[in-house]
């Protein structure tokens, strides 16, 4: 392969610079950045896929969707960040539209955010039940959050409350 | 006669737990290139090309 080009020069001092900015949650400055990296090389998909980060990290859910809606190339790949983006901005039957066309059903990502889609979309039997096997099958700082979750489908289920 | 006082139930407490999950990729690879880059290519240009975007 040689010597690197000055392109791909410039795209890795790009990428030390995309991943300062994420690590320190500066997200105005690392979308700039990851747009420098697109502006390169449009086909790379971690530069893409920081950059719907961002903005979803800034709130701009419709810019987001827009361009996932545009880059087929890389949608399938961001499933999770796509229904996100529908979830915060109450298209929660989009949402879970987009969750179910996802082969990815069992990352755990999806699962949580799907517990969620189902909690607003009040099936709060499904959400209680799947907060039940994530709880199971999780192993990391939010349970009590997400117990906390369980709690809140539980208290609006049918099964329960007869007990309540 | 005043109306008893009812206990109405109060809205459950609900996180947002799947922001957390909304992360950048690892982007360990792409700074691996940049510092082997400053050594110069070698291999590294190859395996960087083999393993980069088959993930996808």
């Amino acid at each position: 392969m040689g010597e690197p080009n000055p392109k791909e020069k410039a795209i890795s001092q790009f990428y030390v610079e995309l991943n300062k900015f994420g690590q320190n949650s500066e997200y105005e400055r690392a979308l700039k950045t990851a747009n420098k990296i697109i502006g390169i090389a449009p086909h790379d998909g971690s530069a893409f896929q920081c950059k719907i980060v961002c903005l979803i990290q800034l709130n701009r859910f419709e810019e987001a969707i827009q361009l996932l809606n545009k880059k087929a190339e890389f949608a399938s790949s961001l499933i999770f960040e796509k229904a996100y983006c529908h979830y915060r901005i109450n298209q929660h039957e989009e949402a879970l539209k987009v969750i179910e066309k996802s082969s990815e059903v069992d990352d755990n990502r999806i699962k949580e955010l799907k517990a969620q889609v189902l909690y607003r979309l009040e099936k709060y039997d499904d959400a209680s039940k799947l907060y039940q096997d994530i709880l199971k099958n999780s192993d990391d700082d939010y349970e009590d959050e997400r117990n906390t979750n369980l709690s809140a489908t539980l208290l609006y289920s049918k099964e329960s409350s007869v007990n309540i | 006669l005043p109306t008893s006082m009812e206990p109405i139930p109060s809205k459950p407490l609900f996180y947002d737990l799947a922001l957390n999950f909304v992360e950048f990729p690892d982007l360990s690879e792409k700074l691996e290139g940049a510092q082997k880059s400053k050594q110069g290519a070698g291999i590294s240009g190859f395996v960087k090309g083999l393993w980069g975007w088959g993930k996808k």
